[in-house]
């Protein structure tokens, strides 16, 4: 009896541990041919063309190429699995999806846990990373040094392209977008209140056009929008006023200064003259109540990132043909019109990563080839999804970039996209400790515009506890 | 206790797998969390040690002490508000006014309906319903005459909603642990205070709370460490800043927001800290009244 129980019991354990094990097993890899794929990342590596596109002989091993991605990345998915169905020559099994995650910060987390989980194979392929990522992946040797493949590809893409992914003179990612931030404003309503537009060229005029809005409707329309959420701080902040006012958080060597930059009062004292004269609708941005008040024409301009088009196109039908851009409003004494906002694409670096060099070959189609680029453009176009200015030159060049816009009236966003990049501002400087920063700076922001402090005392807390909980920065670039 | 394991080898077997488990998914990983909060780590490479400096950092940290200021808010306010709701539910679904059985158990069905509803999906239907500008909450008020709220755009107001979600979503729990404690109770306790001449009142007060009391100690001492844990009520539901963050969401984005692993760490262990002193005072002062 005794020994029976003994028996039970420990069965009852081993099925447990072996269960609890079979639990953190890895998923079986989504490519299985890794010895294939070696050979063809040194074929593909070997075979490079002299202009820096990548050709390949070699046949890619059946699979998963998978890609974390944000935004709306199965329309990009789109451009790639045409891609590949016109090479199936060399991927015949080649499948390839593009993971929808939240953000950056959701990628670098997966990317992360997975990493730490040691289960490599579980990796993606590749990823959409912002600088800050990118900053941290490289230096934890996830991604892939692309410094080689690139240099022969620098000068046919627009200035800057890869700054923000190059690290000590390594270049760690793709790039795959430049986008300026620029000035949407609904001609519509600027005629109505006969207003001209080109009063906003100043950050000064840009206020002075608000408070005439305000006058002249009856404070029915409003300039902007503010954002009770840590949006404030990301839209009309980090990427917008703040470097077009040529402000710092750090200085060169990485000590907190945001409390007595002058920059920084010039920006975010704008952002309050804007505020506390009533000329913001407070409201969430991207979600339906502001697209009522746009809809409605009771918000009549946008500082943003071009990223903003298509929500706008998506969002806004009742005012098509009403809108226009032009470049950001610049700070007097700054001259600068806005920073822009890259995005990369990074090949992680997983031991046998079998589509490396299928992945290239795929970014530079995507980056070069102007005709495919044109048929996926007028496609997005069509369904009213996003895509981006392309980095390349060339492409640029291009009449088909420079096309009239529906949704402007006419107007050519693509060739205004184009423009806006040409006076842009320096960007904040990237630091390991942006992330944190953020956190900070946006926790004060928001309780300014809850009304719960004054933007002189948001500066001083911001300044406060950025030196307590931070202290020095590392200023990589 | 060698010679226990030796005497009791079966019993011990038994319980070996939770302990195994116990010791891979929990006393491992908190003994790493304690290693982790002494260094500098962001997730990925090699942890740097820092020795105490993460600990001095919360210590100067306004939103660390905001966030563990809301928590406490959370916790009170759990304690009294879902405690007193589910006393009185449960009172209610055992009362005699619900004599017929089907109604019974349809109303406890519907009582407990809350609780398996999920948490994030809740939250965004709350959120609608406490939206300023077009949310319900806010219509019904403006019907009154009252101008409407900010619920989350201000600090005053933005734990508002997530005590009421809080209070929503556990109660129908507590609810039933409660009921099957009312169940429990001797019918002659009652039928023998009615002769005595003892009204509803005397009766909750001088027999149902005294039987329920062990019951009582057992959900407040699980609501004090579910309390603590909040996250998905005030994740899902955000004021301006940390206004309305309670501790666990604060942990969470200091590590997986900021990557700041050690510093995340850090407040783990407080966390951990504070439970333990908390289940000790609770533990304390039963023992005192006799009670353990």
């Amino acid at each position: 009896m005794m020994r029976k129980r003994v028996a039970l019991a420990l069965a009852l354990a081993a099925v447990l541990a072996a269960g609890s094990l079979a639990a953190c097993g890895g998923q079986e890899s989504s490519s299985s041919e890794t010895t294939t794929a070696k050979a063809a990342e040194q074929g593909g590596k070997g075979t490079e063309g002299g202009d820096g596109a990548p050709s390949s002989d070699t046949v890619y091993p059946a699979g998963t190429l998978t890609v974390y991605a944000m935004g709306n990345p199965q329309y990009r998915q789109q451009y790639f699995e045409t891609w590949l169905e016109n090479h199936r020559d060399i991927a015949p099994e080649v499948k390839i999806e593009f993971v929808q995650t939240e953000g950056t910060a959701d990628i670098r987390e997966k990317i992360t846990m997975t990493a730490l989980s040691g289960a490599t194979e579980d990796l993606p392929d590749a990823a959409m990373l912002d600088p800050v990522t990118i900053m941290d992946l490289a230096k934890a040797g996830l991604l892939k040094d692309e410094t080689e493949y690139l240099a022969p590809l620098l000068d046919k893409m627009v200035d800057g392209a890869t700054t923000d992914a190059t690290i000590d003179g390594k270049i760690y990612a793709l790039p795959d977008s430049v986008r300026p931030q620029v000035l949407f404003y609904n001609k519509e309503i600027f005629d109505r209140y006969e207003i001209d537009p080109e009063t906003m060229s100043t950050m000064d005029g840009y206020i002075e056009a608000g408070r005439q809005l305000k006058e002249k409707s009856n404070g029915e329309v409003y300039l902007s929008y503010i954002d009770p959420t840590s949006k404030t701080w990301r839209y009309w902040g980090r990427r917008g006023l703040m470097p077009s006012a040529g402000a710092k958080i750090w200085d060169e060597n990485g000590e907190v200064i945001i409390g007595s930059d002058e920059g920084t009062k010039k920006a975010l004292g704008a952002l309050d003259t804007m505020n506390s004269e009533g000329l913001l609708m407070k409201t969430t941005i991207m979600e339906p109540a502001l697209y009522d008040a746009i809809n409605n024409q009771k918000v009549a301009t946008f500082c943003m990132g071009a990223f903003w088009d298509e929500f706008m196109r998506q969002n806004c039908e009742a005012v098509k043909g009403q809108w226009r851009v032009m470049s950001a409003p610049e700070f007097e004494g700054v001259g600068k019109a806005g920073a822009p906002v890259s995005q990369f694409m990074g090949i992680i670096e997983k031991g046998d990563n079998p589509y490396s060099e299928l992945f290239r070959m795929m970014w530079y189609d995507f980056t070069f080839d102007i005709e495919a680029k044109e048929v996926w453009v007028n496609s997005m176009e069509e369904q009213n999804a996003p895509y981006s200015n392309p980095v390349s030159k060339e492409m640029l060049e291009d009449p088909f970039w420079k096309e009239p816009s529906e949704f402007y009236g006419g107007m050519s966003f693509r060739e205004m996209e184009g423009k806006c990049l040409e006076n842009g501002a320096e960007n904040l400087a990237v630091t390991p400790q942006d992330a944190e920063a953020d956190e900070i700076i946006s926790a004060e922001l928001e309780k300014y515009v809850a009304g719960n402090q004054s933007m002189e005392e948001a500066i001083a807390n911001m300044d406060k506890n950025l030196k307590s909980k931070i202290g020095k920065a590392e200023v990589v670039q | 206790m060698l010679k226990a394991i030796k005497k009791y080898k079966a019993p011990y077997l038994f319980i070996l797998p939770f302990f195994l488990l116990f010791l891979v998914f929990q006393l491992i990983p908190t003994v790493w969390t304690l290693y982790i909060s002494l260094t500098n780590w962001k997730g990925i490479g090699t942890p740097d040690f820092c020795g105490m400096d993460n600990y001095k950092k919360i210590a100067v940290d306004n939103m660390f002490w905001e966030s563990l200021g809301n928590t406490v808010i959370y916790w009170i306010s759990g304690l009294i508000l879902i405690l007193c709701c589910a006393l009185l539910i449960a009172c209610l679904l055992n009362s005699r006014f619900l004599a017929n059985n089907t109604a019974r158990a349809f109303f406890k069905t519907a009582t407990f309906l809350p609780n398996v509803c999920a948490a994030i999906a809740m939250g965004l239907i709350f959120r609608m319903l406490f939206d300023e500008n077009v949310g319900l909450i806010n219509e019904i008020i403006a019907l009154v005459g009252i101008s409407k709220i900010p619920w989350l755009t201000s600090t005053t107001f933005s734990k508002i909603p997530v005590i009421i979600l809080n209070v929503w979503r556990y109660t129908p729990w507590f609810t039933m642990i409660l009921l099957s404690g009312l169940l429990n109770i001797s019918k002659d306790y009652y039928e023998a205070a009615t002769v005595d001449g003892a009204n509803s009142i005397q009766q909750f007060w001088f027999i149902t709370l005294p039987s329920l009391k062990n019951i009582l100690f057992f959900c407040s001492v699980t609501l004090t460490v579910d309390m603590w844990k909040l996250f998905n009520e005030s994740y899902i539901l955000p004021g301006p800043g940390t206004s309305n963050s309670s501790l666990f969401q604060y942990m969470y984005e200091s590590g997986f927001n900021v990557f700041n692993m050690g510093y995340a760490s850090a407040i783990g262990v407080v966390l951990i800290l504070i439970l333990i002193v908390i289940s000790l005072i609770q533990f304390v002062a039963r023992r005192r009244q006799g009670e353990l």
